[in-house]
C-alpha cells in the first residue's frame, strides 16, 4: 500500500470487491464491443485516480497476452463464417472469426483490469478482516490470509533447498532435461518442509486460543458508509438487470 | 500449580512410549529447567505439559494425567489450555501467525481470540510488550524481525493470554548470541512477573542463576530432580549427555590438575 | 588440494543491500577456519561465493589462482562442499544410504563407488547403524549429522559447514569436533560458520570475525579472543569465551580455551 492512499484505496474492501466482480461479469453480460470497452475505460480511469494505471495496464497485458494469442489463433480459423479473408492450408480465416477473436480479447482485458484493480488497491488482510466483521468465521478468514501470505515463504524455502542440492552437484543451469530432473530433490523437501511448518504453526497458534469458537472484537474496522452501501446495491442490481435484458434478447 | 502424575505418553501410530512414569510439579512462580540429550523426551514433555499432546497431535497418555491447580485437564478443549499454560518453540518464523502486519497486531491476536473487548485487548497487549521491553517494535512487520526479536514477540503474544505457566522448548536453539542474550533477559523479566516457567535448554549457562530447580531426562524418564545449583554440579550430567555450565566445567578441569578452583573463579 | 582465495570481494543483493565489502581472504589447503559475526555480517554470503551459488558484484573468487567466474556451481561442487544449517532443507531420499550416495552420484561416480563413499561417510559421523533407516525417523541431531555425511561422501578438498552445532546436544557437538579433526588430519580444508564461541576456540586454528560485510579481525583464537580484541567482538555482538574472560581477569594473557587456561595456571604454579 502506498504511503498516502488515494480515495479509491480507502474505499471499503467489499465495495472494491463488488466493483471488480460486476466489472468481470458485466464484460460477458454486455454484448458487442461497447460494453466491455466501457468497462475497460472505467477501470483505467479509476486506476489512474488511484495512481496504479501504468502498473495495472502493464501487468494485465502481460497476463492476458499469452491467453489472448491462443484464443485469437483458434477463433480466427475455426469460427464458422462466410466471408473468407485468407487461407493457410486447410484453415480459413473469416471476418466472423476475426470479429469473435477481437470481442473475446476485449472481454479478457476487461476482466483482468477489473480484478487487477482490486488486487492492487486492497490489502488481502483488510478484505478478509472486513468479511469477518460481516460474519465470516474467523478461522476461514485466517486460512484465506495465511494462504496468500504463504507464497513468499514458499519461494524462499524452495531457494534454500535448491542451494543445498546445487552444493551437492545438482545441475540447475544446464540443459532443459537436466533442469527438469533437478526438480525432484527440490520438490520433496519443499512439500515436507511446508507441511512441517503448517504443523508447527498450528501447534503454536493453539496457545493463542486459535481454535476457540465464538466471535472476536476486532481491533480494527474498515470504514463503510451509506453511499458505499448504496453504490454496491446499485451495481449489483444493474448487473442483474443487464443480465435479464441480455437473456430476453433486448441487448 | 501444574502437575504431571505418573504420566507415560506414546505418539500416535507408535507402539513404544516416549515418556515413562513422569512425576513433575511446577509450583506457582517456580522456574524449572529441563536438560537431557536430544531424543530424551524433552520436547515430548513440553507437548504433554501444555496439553498439545494428546489434544492437538493425538497419541495416548497413560498411567496418570495433567492437572492444573488441582483440575484434571484430560477432557478439556484445546483453547482452555491457552489461558493456563502457554508454549513457545524454537523457531520464531513458524510461531508468528503470518497474518498480521505489525507486532502490535500480532501480540493482540491471542487476546482477540479470547473474545475480549477492544479495551481489554489493548491493555493486555501493551502490558505484555512492556514486560518484554519491545514497545519500540510495535509497528514493525513481524516477518522482518531478527530471530531474537521474533522470539520476544512470540513470548509477548503468549504472555498477553495471561497464563500462570509458560513452557519454553529450547527458545534460543536457533538464535545467534545477540538473540540468545535478548531471550535470556526476557526470561528474567518473565520470572519477575511471577509466571511459572518450564524451560528446556542445552545452554546450561542460561539456566544457571535463573532456575530454582533442574530436572534431567534420560530415555523418557526423570532421573534427576532437585535444586538448580546442586544438579548443575552433579557429576552424572555429563554421562547423560548434558554439558554443565562453564563455571562447573572449568572448576572440574582445575580440580583435575590439582589447582584451586575456588580461588580462580572467585 | 585447493587453495581458496577471495580478492576484493563485494556483493550487493538485487534490492540494493550490500552484504560484502572489499573482503580479502586466502585459505591454504588443510586450514581450519571459523567465520564468526552477528547475523547479517556477511558470513553466509561469503561462503556461498566459494562454490558459485552467488557470483561477485565486485572482485573475484579463485581456486588455485583460477578465477571461478566461468565455472558452473555443479562443477565447483566437486571442489567445495557446503553443508547448510537446516538438514530438512536438503534431505529428500527415503533411505539414509540413498541420501549419502546422492552427492557422489551427482559428481559422476558409479553406483558401487558412490555406495562405498557413502558408507565411509556414515561411519565418520557415527550413523552406520542407521544406513537403511528413513531419514525422518532419525532425530534432528542425527539428521544434521546425515547432512554432513552427505557432503563428506563427495570427498571434496574443501568442506564448508554452516552452523554445524546449532540444535545439537553435547554428544552431537563432540561428534562434529571429531569429524573436523579427522578432515584436518586428512589434509582437507575446513571452513565453518558458527556462533558457538567455545566450539570455535577449541576446534579451529584460525578465526575470521566479520561485521557489516567486512573482515574485522583475522587470526588465531588466542589473538581473536584476547582482551584487546573484545571491543571489536562487541561491535559485531559477540562475546569472548568464558575461559578468555577468566584468564583476562587473572591477568594471564589470552586463554581462549579451558585447556589453555588450565595449562597457563599449572605452569604458573
Amino acid at each position: 500500500m502506498p504511503a498516502t492512499p488515494s480515495p479509491y484505496h480507502r474505499l471499503n474492501p467489499l465495495t472494491k470487491a463488488v466493483i471488480a466482480t460486476v466489472g468481470s461479469i458485466g464484460a460477458f453480460v454486455l454484448g458487442g464491443y461497447i460494453g466491455p470497452i466501457a468497462i475497460i475505460a472505467a477501470a483505467l480511469v479509476l486506476a489512474w485516480r488511484a495512481g496504479v494505471a501504468g502498473r495495472l495496464a502493464r501487468v494485465s497485458l502481460l497476463l492476458t497476452l499469452p491467453i489472448a494469442i491462443s484464443v485469437v489463433l483458434v477463433s480466427v480459423f475455426t469460427r464458422a463464417g462466410t466471408t473468407v479473408l485468407f487461407e493457410i492450408g486447410p484453415f480459413d480465416a473469416t471476418v466472423e472469426g476475426v470479429d469473435f477473436a477481437l470481442q473475446t480479447l476485449v472481454r479478457l482485458f476487461a476482466i483482468s483490469l477489473s480484478i487487477g484493480l482490486f488486487i492492487m488497491t486492497t490489502e488481502p488482510r483488510a478484505f478478509v478482516f472486513d468479511l469477518e466483521r460481516r460474519g465470516v468465521p474467523p478461522r476461514a478468514a485466517f486460512v484465506a490470509v495465511a494462504t496468500i501470505e504463504a507464497v513468499p515463504t514458499l519461494v524462499e524455502r524452495a531457494t534454500t533447498i535448491s542451494e543445498s542440492q546445487r552444493a551437492r552437484g545438482l545441475d540447475t543451469e544446464g540443459s532443459f532435461v537436466a533442469r527438469v530432473r533437478g526438480l525432484l530433490p527440490i520438490v520433496g523437501p519443499v512439500i515436507i518442509g511446508s507441511l512441517t511448518d503448517v504443523e508447527e504453526r498450528s501447534l503454536a497458534l493453539e496457545s493463542r486460543a486459535f481454535s476457540r469458537p465464538g466471535r472476536r472484537h476486532l481491533l480494527w474496522a474498515m470504514p463503510d458508509s451509506a453511499w458505499e452501501r448504496a453504490l454496491r446495491w446499485v451495481l449489483v442490481i444493474g448487473l442483474v438487470a443487464a443480465a435479464a435484458a441480455r437473456l430476453s434478447g433486448r441487448i | 500449580m501444574l502437575t504431571l502424575s505418573g504420566v507415560s505418553y506414546r505418539y500416535a501410530g507408535y507402539a513404544k512410549p516416549v515418556l515413562h512414569d513422569i512425576d513433575l510439579t511446577l509450583a506457582d512462580g517456580e522456574i524449572v529447567g529441563v536438560v537431557g540429550a536430544n531424543e530424551s523426551g524433552k520436547s515430548t514433555l513440553c507437548l504433554v505439559a501444555s496439553g498439545l499432546a494428546p489434544g492437538s497431535i493425538g497419541g495416548a497418555v497413560t498411567g496418570g494425567g495433567l492437572a492444573i491447580d488441582g483440575e484434571p485437564m484430560a477432557d478439556k478443549p484445546l483453547y482452555a489450555f491457552s489461558t493456563r499454560v502457554g508454549i513457545a518453540f524454537q523457531n520464531p518464523a513458524t510461531q508468528l501467525s503470518g497474518v498480521t502486519g505489525s507486532v502490535f497486531e500480532e501480540v493482540a491476536l491471542g487476546p482477540m481470540n479470547l473474545g475480549l473487548t477492544q479495551r481489554e485487548t489493548v491493555e493486555r497487549t501493551n502490558a505484555a510488550m512492556a514486560t518484554l521491553g519491545i514497545e519500540h517494535l510495535w509497528d514493525r512487520e513481524p516477518r522482518r524481525l531478527s530471530g531474537g526479536q521474533g522470539q520476544l514477540v512470540v513470548i509477548a503474544s503468549l504472555l498477553a493470554m495471561r497464563p500462570p505457566h509458560l513452557v519454553l522448548d529450547e527458545p534460543t536453539a536457533q538464535l545467534d548470541p545477540e538473540g540468545t542474550r535478548l531471550v535470556g533477559d526476557a526470561l528474567r523479566a518473565l520470572a519477575a512477573t511471577g509466571t511459572a516457567l518450564l524451560i528446556v535448554e542445552h545452554k546450561t549457562d542460561l539456566l544457571d542463576g535463573l532456575c530454582h530447580r533442574i530436572v534431567a531426562l534420560d530415555e523418557g524418564r526423570i532421573v534427576l530432580d532437585g535444586p538448580a545449583a546442586a544438579i548443575l554440579e552433579d557429576d552424572r550430567l555429563v554421562a547423560l549427555g548434558v554439558d554443565p555450565p562453564s563455571r562447573v566445567r572449568l572448576a572440574r578441569a582445575l580440580d583435575t590438575r590439582g589447582l584451586d578452583a575456588a580461588a580462580v573463579l572467585a | 588440494m585447493t587453495h581458496v582465495t577471495v580478492e576484493s570481494l563485494g556483493f550487493v543483493y538485487p534490492d540494493g543491500t550490500r552484504a560484502l565489502d572489499g573482503v580479502d581472504l586466502g585459505i591454504e589447503p588443510g586450514a581450519s577456519v571459523a567465520v564468526i559475526g552477528q547475523n547479517g555480517s556477511g558470513k553466509s554470503t561469503l561462503v556461498r561465493h566459494l562454490n558459485g551459488l552467488l557470483r561477485p558484484t565486485e572482485g573475484r573468487v579463485l581456486h588455485d589462482s583460477e578465477d571461478v567466474a566461468g565455472l558452473r556451481t555443479a562443477a565447483l561442487a566437486a571442489r567445495v562442499g557446503i553443508v547448510f544449517q537446516n538438514p530438512d532443507r536438503q534431505i529428500f531420499a527415503g533411505r539414509v544410504r540413498d541420501e549419502v550416495a546422492f552427492g557422489p552420484r551427482m559428481l559422476g561416480r558409479g553406483k558401487a563407488e558412490a555406495a562405498a563413499a557413502g558408507a565411509a561417510a556414515l561411519e565418520a559421523v557415527g550413523l552406520t547403524d542407521a544406513t537403511d533407516a528413513n531419514p525422518y525417523d532419525l532425530g534432528y541431531s542425527r539428521r544434521k549429522l546425515l547432512a554432513i555425511a552427505s557432503v563428506l561422501a563427495m570427498d571434496t578438498p574443501v568442506v564448508v559447514l554452516d552452523e554445524p552445532t546449532t540444535g545439537q546436544d553435547a554428544r552431537g557437538i563432540a561428534r562434529v569436533q571429531q569429524v573436523i579433526a579427522q578432515l584436518v588430519a586428512d589434509g582437507r580444508t575446513v571452513i565453518a560458520i558458527s556462533h558457538d564461541m567455545r566450539f570455535v576456540a577449541e576446534s579451529f586454528g584460525r578465526v575470521v570475525v566479520m561485521g557489516s560485510g567486512r573482515v574485522l579481525l583475522d587470526g588465531s583464537p588466542a589473538e581473536v579472543f584476547a582482551e584487546s580484541a573484545w571491543p571489536v567482538l562487541a561491535s559485531t555482538y559477540l562475546e569472548p569465551t568464558h575461559a578468555a574472560r577468566v584468564g583476562a581477569r587473572l591477568g594471564l594473557g589470552s586463554t581462549p580455551t579451558e585447556a589453555r587456561l588450565v595449562e597457563v595456571l599449572s605452569a604458573r604454579g
